[in-house]
């Protein structure tokens, strides 16, 4: 920063000397500088508005306080963000933006993480001067995931601007004018787009509510985990939010090289199938239940043991939802036992990519791009096409199928496949053809329950993380059904896997996430350098792994 | 939802109009004048046609035509008499005028008749500072008004509408 290089500007903020890169607001050079600035109606993903004017300073330019969201700074400019002047001009803009407001944060959904809240707490007056009537705005659905309180509406345009810039779809505009403007929609074309829940998101009050998460929980109540969506693999960043155990919502998390500032609502709304009562939470031998998950997983390590060495034919089949350590782990085992290692997709859905350039893959399923890494790039093609023709030529000892598919989206291959081997193991999420068929079935972790490490479909390495860690906090509860820890989550196929290895003999003791994808890393091209600690918050660009291309496979 | 469509004229006057714009959007005002001509109102169906003719999203044109208060929206009576109240009315007696008015037809501000015949509004500045109080029905405006005047241009208009036909 101390060359005044070209494209540089120097100006004071403060009272400091600072340079800035020409062409920043005001709002986003103070804040690369530490001085944060309030805002309602400027969003880093959004065209500038400038219609709040909470963010005003004082500048040598103008007598007049500055919108800091939409000037640019210029050499010489003089800002002061705390001033006496800047100040209380906030303070004017925020008892106007509290006139009409109802102030019912008891009762609304964004309180504790609305701006309209903290910059009141910040700017506002103890106190209201307003006497008069407040004016009364429309409750109503706008679609048929959100709802508006038009009286908690700033009309800052947030909503407005994602619909017709990001979204591209424009259902939401401004009705009326002056105080009794408020946001709505045309008259039978409810907002109902792919990226609709983000409005609510950018809502900085609680003017647009998620009907999915009305009245779920206090904010400050909830629990926060940083991992990726696992509903396709473009791997959106996401924020976890939990309370008591359960999934309260999922919120998207900055990420400019992935999602941006958003997600969709397939995978915003995709978790319930996680706490569905019909899922898979206990171990069975056939229909019977098994009393510990350790003495399941003792099944399992015996199983391996006969066919140890290569003595037996053996048979894997993975699913996309495995994170790269569990790859790895089944790539362990088939070493092992000489298996055949194949796997099937889900059905593909439709690609989007919307106006604001956020994309929706049209695959289905989180790590194809880490398992191929993995256990090499055919497993999904080539490799799946011999295990089936190998199960349905008879003959197989013992089949390994990891079922992990939300909603019970099996590919039916996979359902006719496993029912021909001599000894059938079924890792499931839920019951269906392939679990029926089994001798033993065990859970299968959901996304929300997995740790370890997604590959996006770009080839970006990302983490994976759970609120309850199964890989460590069951790991230290060898033993007990999940169901009887306090948390509804299940153990994960990492810790099933390596339970096997150990009691073959091919592990001395089981490994957290972290310590799997070690092992990972040493062995792999693809892994190498990479650690779980040097991961980013936002993931990192693999090795040797093309954006959407075709990487070199590699057999681990 | 709508069979509407624009006459031949209007059509031929919108395109005349795109012409005299930068771009298409800038050019809703005039257009939804036409609409408003052409169906008698804006309803959502005229707002819907409009959009698609101009390539906007419906919503655009709603959040425009509910800012003004000059289109006629939906379920507007015979005759909108709009009533100016902005300041030099107001000092001339506008309040007086809009209290009159909201007696005599007996609705409240924004209401219509039931007879379907009027609908009382109280707008912004018209330009007419010089002739205030003063009031719009329709496209004409109406001048320098005392109560008197209020008086008879509500009898004249009610007989206008018996014989049938609306100015
Ligand atoms: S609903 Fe929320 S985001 Fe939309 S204009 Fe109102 S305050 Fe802004
Ligand atoms: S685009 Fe894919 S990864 Fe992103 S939120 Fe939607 S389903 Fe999840
Ligand atoms: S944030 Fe600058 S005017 Fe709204």
């Amino acid at each position: 920063m101390s060359d005044s290089g070209a494209g540089m500007v120097s100006w004071v903020l403060n009272g400091d000397p600072v340079e800035s890169p020409a062409g920043m607001t005001i709002l986003e050079a103070a804040k690369a500088h530490g001085a944060e600035l309030p805002h309602f109606c400027y969003h880093p993903g959004l065209s500038i508005a400038g219609n709040c004017r909470i963010c005003l300073v004082e500048t040598n330019r103008s007598p007049k306080p500055a919108i800091s969201c939409s000037e640019r700074i210029s050499d010489g400019l003089e800002v002061q963000t705390h001033s006496e002047k800047a100040v209380e001009a906030r303070e004017g803009v925020m008892e106007f933006q509290l006139i009409n407001h109802p102030l019912d944060c008891p009762v609304c959904d964004k309180a504790g993480e609305c701006t309209l809240q903290d910059y009141s707490f910040d700017h506002g007056p103890d106190e209201s001067r307003f006497v008069e009537k407040k004016n009364i705005r429309h409750t109503k659905d706008l679609g048929p995931t959100i709802k508006i309180w038009g009286n908690r509406c700033i009309v800052c345009t947030r909503c407005i601007r994602f619909c017709d810039e990001i979204s591209g779809t424009g259902e939401l505009c401004v009705v009326a004018r002056g105080d009794r403007s408020v946001v709505d929609v045309f008259p039978g074309i409810p907002i109902d787009n792919p990226l609709a829940g983000n409005v609510v998101d950018i809502c900085p009050v609680g003017a647009l509510i998620s009907k999915d998460f009305m009245f779920q929980s206090r904010v400050w109540n909830n629990e926060h985990t940083e991992t990726v969506c696992g509903g396709c693999a473009r791997g959106c960043n996401v924020t976890v939010e939990t309370n008591e155990g359960f999934v309260k919502r999922l919120m998207p998390r900055e990420n400019t090289d992935v999602n941006d500032w958003w997600m969709c609502d397939f995978g915003r709304y995709g978790w319930r199938y996680a706490h569905d009562d019909r899922r898979v939470s206990v171990p069975r031998r056939g229909a019977e239940a098994v009393e510990t998950e350790l003495e399941a997983h003792r099944d399992l390590g015996e199983l391996v043991r006969g066919a140890w060495g290569g003595s037996k034919k053996v048979a894997i089949v993975v699913d996309p939802f495995l994170t790269c350590e569990e790859a790895h782990l089944v790539g362990r085992v088939a070493a092992g036992t000489g298996a055949t290692v194949g796997g099937w997709l889900p059905p593909s859905g439709d690609e989007l990519t919307f106006p604001g350039k956020f994309k929706i893959s049209g695959e289905k399923c989180p790590n194809r791009r880490g398992v191929e890494a993995v256990l090499g790039q055919e497993v999904f093609g080539s490799q799946a096409k011999a295990v089936e023709s190998m199960l349905n030529s008879g003959g197989v000892d013992l089949v390994i199928v990891f079922a992990g598919f939300p909603n019970a989206d099996c590919p039916d291959a996979l359902a006719s496949a496993v029912g021909k081997a001599t000894a059938r193991v079924a890792f499931t999420l839920f019951d269906g053809a392939w679990s029926e068929a089994a001798d033993l079935v065990l859970p299968s972790a959901s996304v929300f329950e997995k740790e370890g490490t997604y590959v996006n479909e770009d080839g970006r390495l990302q983490r994976v993380r759970s609120k309850d860690r199964p890989g460590d906090a069951q790991l230290a509860q060898p033993g007990l059904h999940s169901a009887s820890i306090s948390s509804p989550w299940v153990t994960s196929e990492l810790v099933a896997l390596q339970r096997a290895l150990v009691h073959v003999g091919d592990a001395e003791r089981s490994l957290s996430a972290a310590g799997v994808f070690r092992q990972l890393a040493d062995s792999n091209e693809h892994f190498k350098g990479q650690s779980h600690r040097g991961i980013p918050a936002t993931g990192v660009p693999l090795g040797g792994l093309a954006p959407a291309g075709v990487g070199e496979g590699s057999e681990s | 939802m709508t069979d509407l469509a624009f006459s031949k004229d209007a059509m031929k006057e919108y395109e005349w109009m795109l012409t005299r714009y930068p771009n298409k959007e800038a050019a809703l005002l005039p257009t939804l004048r036409i609409a408003e001509r052409e169906f008698e109102n804006l309803d959502p169906a005229a707002m819907k046609y409009v959009a698609d003719l101009m390539g906007l999203s419906p919503a655009k044109v709603l959040g425009v035509v509910t800012f003004y208060t000059h289109y006629r929206r939906e379920g507007t009576g015979t005759y909108h008499l709009q009533v100016c109240s902005t300041l030099s009315c107001a000092l001339r007696g506008s309040e007086d005028v809009c209290a009159h008015l909201s007696a005599k037809l007996g609705v409240g501000l924004g209401e219509t008749t039931d007879d379907g015949l009027f609908t009382l509004s109280k707008v912004e500045c018209l330009a007419s500072c010089d002739t205030a109080p003063m009031l719009q029905c329709n496209d004409d405006y109406h001048e320098g008004l005392t109560l008197e005047d209020v008086d008879h241009l509500i009898d004249r208009l009610r007989e206008e509408a018996k014989a049938g036909g609306a100015a």
